[in-house]
């Protein structure tokens, strides 16, 4: 296991480097550069070109695409992740500063809907036919189809505008001192992202529950004759778990991705909010930089799904 | 009832619902099993022979119940029981299950729960039966699977199912369904997805915990060769009834009913030789939801007469051999 652990550990080095390449390339495809962004169109206009080229080669931008390459790539790993085009302000300020918050809120709604899902379908399973089931079940479609800034909003509407028991949005405010004076703001956010996970983990538990409970080691342990908990628990949710547990994982990179619509909506000031304005402002070394957290982010979840699904079933070999 | 009978069966009929739509997967069963004894059911798939099985073990799925009929047993701790009065999975039954009267399936390759050691899972149906102490069901656990033949045992207790073979796993099977004791050990097809000489092993095994333990043995097959190697009393089943029953002398030598005959005839003999014909019963099993009138077997059997259109009755030929047919004794003859 641990020299299986190490191994998986260094192929993620080279992954690392070509990923960040891809990305680094995919950037250089879009249209303008740093430059058309920092100076207005109307200014550009009459600015002579020698001028701009100066600035141009001022900011590295002449130089061939590899060696920008390795010029960035080289910060990176020294811990240099560049500076915001928009604001001057260095990269690694910024993401240390907005990642907490994103993790704050993605850790609650998926341990939350973890939780839920597994239990929820379980139930579900176990209750085949019955209203328990077909309640959930119409629930968890509603909860897959609805779009998250729908439930989102409709939240906002009823719990803060009509009943004003949440705030609309944000998280922190001057006078807040302890983790208590700002958790109402988490509670929204963190349900209405949960509510739409548990939706999927949900249908995802039953239906393997299900397979695990039509089995034959079932009929096995009930011609043991051990009560019906210890059949369902002990020997069908077990087996059940694997893939859930694969699907949870396969989640994990979302933690930091993630989620960008309910960021927006609750006005979180998490990295998917920083994201997009990246994105909007053509802010190439901070697009860049949360792309390669993300892909480092699923790296390390599959690299934990495989550990995981060899501790819970013995069948996996990792080597 | 007498004193070796352990489980008598009377009249049993089970029947399946689905779609509104009724299936008679069992329609008026007899028999008996006795102490020290091997009862062999035969019939080809989807006759009830599982279905006879789930019943006596309360293991029936949703959609079925047994309607009409007894399955009486005489347990060593309740005392007189009817099985089919008790609640399926309630306390008593579950008691019963597992171990009084033990199950082993068809396939070992998924009948053991692929994410407990095997040692667990003996372990557990020690641990619900008796009152043993978590040390003393260890050790039990390995002296079992030592008795079926495992090597190393107390290693291979804490091994997972996918390292054992399928040989092992039917042994470790039948090492958990005897790890009580049972009076009756049920064993559905425990065979049939296994290779020929390990079949060998596993019924060999299984004949010497029947003279030990003088344990009764009912057993499900398809295959005649398994009933001539182990069984003491056999019953031949179609479409929902016992068609042949006797002792194997009674059944194999003298075959009373016509399927039986075919059955026997249609089974290849090894050494004959290419040249040799099967015969295979004409025609197919027909839709249990759409049964021929009277006599089950009538539209395939080739002594078949009008008088066929009604249900035979039970005819005795002798103390032990009884046979559903109006025609046995043409048959009888023709053998």
């Amino acid at each position: 296991m641990l020299s299986y652990a190490i191994r998986r550990m260094l192929i993620l080095i080279p992954m690392l480097i070509v990923i960040s390449f891809f990305i680094y390339s995919g950037l250089e495809l879009m249209p303008g550069d740093a430059v058309s962004y920092m100076i207005d169109p109307e200014a550009a206009a009459e600015i002579s070109p020698e001028k701009l080229d100066a600035l141009r080669d001022s900011l590295g931008l002449n130089d061939p695409f590899v060696l920008r390459y390795v010029k960035w790539f080289g910060g990176v790993l020294k811990g240099n992740f560049g500076y915001s085009l928009s604001s001057g302000v260095p990269i690694r300020d910024i993401v240390f500063d907005r990642l907490p918050a994103t993790l704050e809120l993605s850790f609650i709604a998926l341990i939350l809907s973890t939780i839920f899902g597994s239990v929820l379908g379980f139930i579900s399973a176990i209750r085949k036919g019955s209203i328990a089931d077909n309640t959930l079940t119409i629930v968890g479609m509603l909860g897959v189809s609805v779009p998250q800034f729908v439930f989102g909003l409709v939240a906002i509407l009823i719990f803060s505008l009509k009943l004003k028991w949440l705030p609309v949005g944000g998280r922190l405010m001057p006078e807040y001192v302890t983790y208590w004076d700002r958790f109402p703001h988490i509670i929204m956010p963190a349900l209405v992202l949960a509510a739409t996970m548990t939706a999927g983990v949900m249908r995802y538990s039953r239906s393997s529950m299900l397979d695990s409970m039509n089995k034959e080691y079932i009929k096995t342990a009930r011609s043991k004759g051990l009560p019906e908990w210890r059949v369902n628990l002990v020997h069908g949710f077990r087996v059940a778990l694997t893939p859930v547990i694969v699907l949870v994982g396969f989640r994990l990179p979302t933690l930091i991705g993630g989620a960008v619509v309910i960021e927006q909506i609750f006005q979180w000031p998490g990295i998917g909010n920083e994201f997009i304005t990246a994105v909007r402002g053509q802010n190439f070394p901070l697009v860049m930089m949360i792309a390669l957290f993300s892909v480092f982010a699923v790296l390390i979840a599959s690299f934990l799904v495989d550990l995981f699904t060899a501790i819970l079933d013995p069948r996996v070999k990792l080597g | 009832m007498n004193d070796d009978t352990i489980i008598e069966v009377k009249n049993l009929k089970t029947f399946f619902y689905t779609n509104q739509r009724c299936n008679k997967a069992i329609n008026g069963v007899s028999f008996k099993i006795q102490k020290g004894k091997t009862l062999c059911i035969v019939g080809e798939s989807g006759c009830g022979k599982s279905v006879t099985a789930a019943s006596i073990m309360g293991l029936l799925p949703r959609l079925s119940r047994i309607e009409e009929g007894e399955i009486n047993y005489h347990s060593k701790q309740h005392g007189h029981l009817r099985i089919d009065q008790l609640e399926q999975n309630g306390p008593t039954m579950r008691s019963i299950r597992g171990g009084e009267v033990a199950m082993i399936f068809q396939d070992p390759m998924t009948a053991l729960n692929p994410v407990y050691t095997v040692g667990s899972q003996i372990s557990e149906n020690l641990k619900y039966h008796t009152k043993l102490t978590r040390k003393k069901i260890k050790l039990k656990t390995i002296d079992l699977l030592s008795n079926m033949g495992i090597p190393i045992p107390e290693q291979r207790a804490k091994e997972y199912p996918h390292q054992f073979s399928g040989g092992m796993r039917q042994r470790a099977m039948i090492g958990m369904a005897m790890s009580c004791n049972p009076q009756v050990l049920i064993a559905d097809e425990p065979t049939t997805a296994l290779d020929v000489t390990i079949q060998a092993q596993i019924f060999e095994l299984m004949d010497t915990l029947k003279k030990d333990h003088d344990t009764a043995i009912l057993l499900i097959t398809h295959d005649m060769g398994v009933v001539t190697e182990l069984a003491d009393d056999v019953a031949v089943m179609y479409m929902g009834n016992i068609v042949e029953s006797g002792t194997i002398v009674d059944v194999l030598r003298s075959p009373a009913h016509p399927y039986t005959k075919a059955l026997l005839k249609s089974i290849p003999i090894l050494g004959k030789g290419k040249t040799q014909e099967l015969e295979p019963i004409k025609g197919s099993t027909p839709d249990p939801y759409d049964r021929p009138k009277g006599c089950q077997f009538h539209p395939r059997c080739e002594f078949a007469t009008d008088k066929c259109q009604e249900v035979p009755v039970d005819e005795k030929i002798s103390d032990s051999h009884s046979v559903m047919c109006w025609h046995y004794r043409e048959v009888l003859n023709n053998g």
